[in-house]
């Protein structure tokens, strides 16, 4: 039986908006095996990306726990899920959040010099090794302004591999991308997801690209679904 | 460590892309103003000290515009006082081959009581007293007459042979415009030169050590005759004056810097946090602690201190050398090392600003929180502990301006003046708006005025920097225009003084017979006005005005049958005996009027006169004029020497040295030279404020520069909305050269209005000089500010049109 990866436990999350509290999740509870890839759809402000924002450690649910690779993550404070998500996560955000005063290669490096890796060869091998895979050998010393948006999101699945993550998360990571370009990145993702047995969390609102996961969860009402 | 010098090539690129570049420049102007003022400041307090006590050359000093009376000088050696005499005045000296106007100081040979004279014959120093037969001159006169050790010299009537030169003495004086090289000569030597005459001018002193209860009580017992006065440690001198109004010019300047620099540095800061809000969270969402965070932000802040402090050191030395140039004749060849102090001043004074300016965002930033990379928050918690940095500046200030209402004022003023300029031209673009104007007129119209609070700190920070601009720029034009306005092309440029009444008549025939056009001779007599009406000026109130220096101090009276044409009479007539005429500026400030009876002083003795006309006088024209002008049955009878100007070529040298060798005891003020080292100075002065002045403007519109581009960077979203919305390119770039031309239209006419008024002010009640209007100022500013703007909007123009995506 594979192992939990992530496990939920009956998790809520409110906010005050204008003086009331507004119930955003309502007791959700699922677990996550290390290696599956997960969609998680919903209708807008349903309340996808604020589930995603708390299985990734950016935010903290109101109640319940949540339990990262073995750590339960909605007890500890800032620093200590920062470090978690330096060690253990990867991003990959619908507007590629790429540093603009950054290369390419750097760009990539980043996340390894934010965990503390100073062996600047080895990070620039991993580095252009990587951007090799996603197409954009010799692009390297482009600056993010120099590439067009699907290129950029190529550097940025380059950035969220290369630390060899074992949870990835990806916020509606084709929904800034014209059709052909979307297909070509999804493609490259879950290649790139299979050959490192990344676990992947996905939120997206297209049913295709869903559909190419191995589970699907529905956020409705601030209630999670599991779909068939 | 390698991850090190990853972080630092980042920040270096993360400066330029991020645009904190303005506040790298503007801590450099900062870093380079203070320096350079500093190091000044102190080399010219340093020199002062360095010369100390001997600046007076004793420990009390008496002096009078007549000869030392005996009873004083008995009265101090009874009270074991030690005493020694010094004549000075001015004459003519000659070599063999040139001459030149000296001041003569004649000394006994205790010379100085205090402080050190150093003579030389060559290298080495041989004296430090003069003796009776010796002549020691200054080294810039040997040169300047061409002469040598050994050789003769004629003061006056008078033939001594140079004995060396002088190599340091007591009483320097600080005075810029006194070009005048001196000498000293023995007390037994001064009758021989016949230019101690009755009524020539000599300036007599006292030197006085002792006691200082004595010296005290020596001051107290005597009291003091016209003419007269003491002289201690505690009187500023004259000079030191001079230096502090220098300096406060130049620290107005440079605060003008430091403020615009200052707001710079906030405003860009301030962009740069708001704008790397994302980066933050997106840099925490891939797990960067604080930590990290701290390292990576203070690397940015580190580099821009150490390259601002590198920069600006250089930059600020570079400055303080042109600022010194002007004052090169006065200080000494040798200057004294200033150490590290003005560095250390500048860090104070750039930490000072720039840590609260740039750590309140930076520190604000590290809150921003790790969720907004997916969810942007309605509200986020920042840290308010960062504020205590406001203290920093805030105590500097009180610490070193607590007491100097100049400085509070001037900052009151300006934040006054920013409302001001942010109401007249919010007013502007209101009545603007009530017109008929085409579409993207009134759309940009409407811009402006739908955000009221915006635009005006927008207007207010454009007119207002734009102001302090022009009015750089203008003060230092306007100086400089007036001071070589003094040196019209047909004004007279010689002047011949200390004429004896026996020599007058044969003079004037050689004036005129080698055809130098002069002017009328005119007698002088040096006498005092004493009463008013047969009210004594001591009881006036204008006696105790430190501005009115006349009731003080003796004057030069002269009398004549017909008032000078160039004098416009604009009360009463020149007619009738016993009368006298007046100066219209020093009839008002003594409250004198036509029939007013005024009692003078000539040599003690008193006589009365009926005031029957008043003038007004062109003091800068450089013709003789006087301020008071006698009839001629009052004054004609007293001893006078006379005086005559008149006009020389430059190829007429040899007649005006042929006059001075006729007679060498007129001392002559040929101008003809001392216009050249005028015109020479005005250069290297307009030299070092041009600097200044370009400093300023650098600061100005660095600021104005950096206002627009952060107003324009934050109106991205909004045109991304119009785009969206179907605006075409066209439309919306219309509108926004609309906008920020009206914008930098109506900021630059406030600014040109707000320039005039104040620079009229500073000019009538600041520098005493005439106010005039800048008609081009009105062009050129709105110009200035239409330029800025359009470099600023086309340097970002295209990326807020950028295609959508």
């Amino acid at each position: 039986m594979s192992q939990s990866i992530i496990s939920v436990k009956n998790i809520t999350k409110s906010v005050i908006s204008n003086d009331n509290e507004l119930s955003i999740l309502k007791g959700i509870s699922f677990n996550i095996n290390a290696g599956e890839s997960v969609a998680i759809m919903g209708t807008s402000g349903a309340g996808k990306s604020t589930l995603m924002s708390l299985l990734a450690g950016l935010d903290q649910p109101t109640s319940g726990s949540i339990t990262l690779l073995d750590s339960e993550i909605s007890a500890m404070d800032d620093e200590q899920r920062a470090k978690i998500r330096s060690e253990s996560i990867g991003f990959v955000f619908q507007n590629f959040l790429l540093i603009p005063s950054l290369n390419a290669l750097q760009n990539v490096t980043l996340p390894m010099v934010l965990r503390g890796n100073e062996d600047e060869a080895s990070n620039n091998q991993k580095a252009k090794q990587l951007l090799n895979e996603v197409g954009l050998s010799g692009r390297e010393t482009h600056l993010p302004t120099q590439l067009s948006g699907g290129e950029q999101q190529r550097v940025a699945l380059a950035r969220a591999f290369v630390t060899e993550p074992k949870v990835l998360f990806a916020d509606e990571p084709t929904g800034n991308l014209d059709q052909k370009t979307a297909q070509n990145i999804i493609e490259l993702l879950f290649k790139m997801n299979q050959e490192q047995g990344t676990t992947l969390i996905l939120v997206t609102h297209d049913a295709n690209l869903a559909k190419r996961c191995q589970r699907t969860l529905i956020i409705n009402d601030g209630q999670c679904q599991e779909s068939a | 460590m390698k991850t090190n010098k990853m972080i630092i090539s980042w920040s270096w690129r993360e400066i330029w892309f991020g645009q904190l570049w303005p506040v790298m420049v503007a801590l450099t102007l900062i870093i380079a103003c203070v320096v350079a003022l500093s190091t000044l400041a102190l080399r010219v307090e340093k020199v002062m000290t360095n010369q100390g006590r001997s600046l007076l050359a004793a420990d009390l000093v008496f002096r009078s515009s007549n000869p030392i009376p005996n009873t004083l000088v008995e009265q101090a050696q009874k009270a074991g006082l030690t005493v020694s005499s010094q004549s000075r005045f001015q004459t003519m000296a000659f070599s063999d081959l040139k001459m030149q106007l000296v001041t003569v100081k004649s000394v006994e040979t205790n010379y100085p009581l205090r402080g050190v004279l150093n003579l030389t014959n060559n290298s080495e120093t041989v004296a430090h007293q003069v003796n009776p037969g010796e002549l020691w001159i200054s080294p810039r006169l040997l040169s300047l007459l061409d002469a040598k050790i050994g050789e003769t010299l004629a003061i006056g009537d008078a033939d001594l042979t140079i004995t060396g030169v002088i190599k340091d003495e007591p009483e320097l004086a600080y005075n810029p415009f006194n070009s005048i090289p001196n000498l000293f000569i023995h007390d037994a030597d001064l009758e021989k030169t016949g230019a101690v005459q009755v009524g020539s001018r000599v300036r007599y002193r006292l030197f006085i050590n002792g006691d200082l209860s004595a010296l005290a009580a020596l001051q107290q017992d005597y009291s003091l005759q016209a003419g007269e006065s003491w002289v201690d440690q505690n009187k500023e001198s004259r000079a030191a004056r001079l230096m502090g109004k220098a300096k406060q010019y130049l620290s107005l300047t440079i605060l003008m810097v430091i403020l615009m620099a200052a707001v710079t540095l906030i405003l860009t800061c301030l962009h740069y946090a708001r704008n790397r809000s994302e980066t933050v969270s997106m840099l925490k969402s891939m797990g960067a602690s604080r930590a990290w965070l701290r390292i990576w932000l203070s690397t940015q802040v580190l580099i821009m201190f150490v390259v601002a402090f590198v920069v600006g050191s250089v930059a600020g030395l570079l400055l303080e050398f042109l600022l010194r140039l002007p004052l090169a004749d006065i200080l000494p060849k040798q200057l004294p090392s200033v150490g590290l102090q003005p560095f250390m001043f500048a860090i104070g004074v750039a930490l000072c600003i720039g840590l609260p300016a740039l750590l309140i965002p930076l520190t604000r930033l590290l809150d921003a929180p790790a969720i907004n990379v997916i969810q942007q928050q309605a509200t986020t918690h920042y840290s308010k502990t960062s504020w205590w940095l406001l203290l920093l500046p805030i105590s500097a200030l009180i610490v070193f301006y607590g007491s100097n209402k100049l400085v509070w004022m001037v900052l009151v003023g300006l934040l006054v003046l920013f409302v001001l300029l942010a109401a007249l031209s919010y007013g502007l673009l209101k009545a603007l708006g009530k017109l008929k104007w085409g579409a993207a007129f009134s759309l940009a119209l409407s811009r402006i005025n739908r955000s009221p609070k915006n635009s005006m700190m927008q207007l207010a920070a454009l007119a207002g920097s734009l102001m302090l601009v022009a009015l750089i720029w203008l003060i230092k034009s306007d100086l400089l225009g007036d001071w070589q306005q003094t040196l019209a092309a047909d004004a007279p440029n010689v002047f011949a003084i200390n004429i004896s009444p026996e020599e007058q008549q044969g003079y004037l025939q050689q004036v005129d017979t080698l055809q130098l056009p002069r002017s009328d001779a005119f007698a002088i007599i040096r006498g005092r006005l004493t009463d008013i009406n047969a009210i004594s000026t001591t009881e006036l109130a204008a006696y105790e005005d430190k501005d009115v220096r006349i009731l003080k101090r003796e004057i030069n009276f002269t009398w004549a049958k017909q008032l000078p044409v160039y004098n416009e009479v604009v009360a009463g007539e020149w007619t009738g005996e016993k009368t006298v005429s007046i100066e219209q500026e020093v009839a008002s400030e003594l409250g004198i009027t036509l029939g007013d009876k005024l009692t003078f002083e000539v040599n003690s003795q008193p006589f009365t006169a009926t005031v029957n006309s008043i003038r007004a006088v062109e003091w800068q024209s450089l013709k003789p004029n006087f301020v008071f002008i006698f009839s001629e049955d009052v004054i004609a009878d007293l001893p006078a020497t006379w005086m005559v100007s008149f006009r020389a070529g430059q190829d007429q040298t040899p007649l005006v040295n042929q006059l001075a060798r006729s007679y060498p005891t007129v001392t002559l003020l040929d101008l003809r030279t001392m216009a050249d080292k005028i015109q020479g100075l005005l250069r290297q002065i307009s030299w070092s404020l041009t600097g200044l002045a370009a400093l300023g403007v650098m600061a100005g519109i660095l600021l104005i520069f950096t206002l627009l581009r952060l107003s324009l960077s934050e109106r991205k979203r909004e045109i991304t909305l119009y785009r969206t919305l179907g605006a075409s390119k066209k439309r919306i770039s219309h509108t926004l050269w609309a906008e920020y031309g009206l914008l930098a239209l109506s900021a630059g006419l406030v600014a040109a209005l707000a320039a005039e008024v104040i620079l009229a002010s500073l000019m009538t009640w600041g520098f005493e000089l005439p106010a005039q209007l800048h008609p081009s100022m009105w062009v050129v500013l709105p110009l200035l500010a239409v330029l800025v703007v359009s470099v600023s909007l086309s340097s970002v123009i295209k990326a807020l049109l950028k295609p959508l995506r």
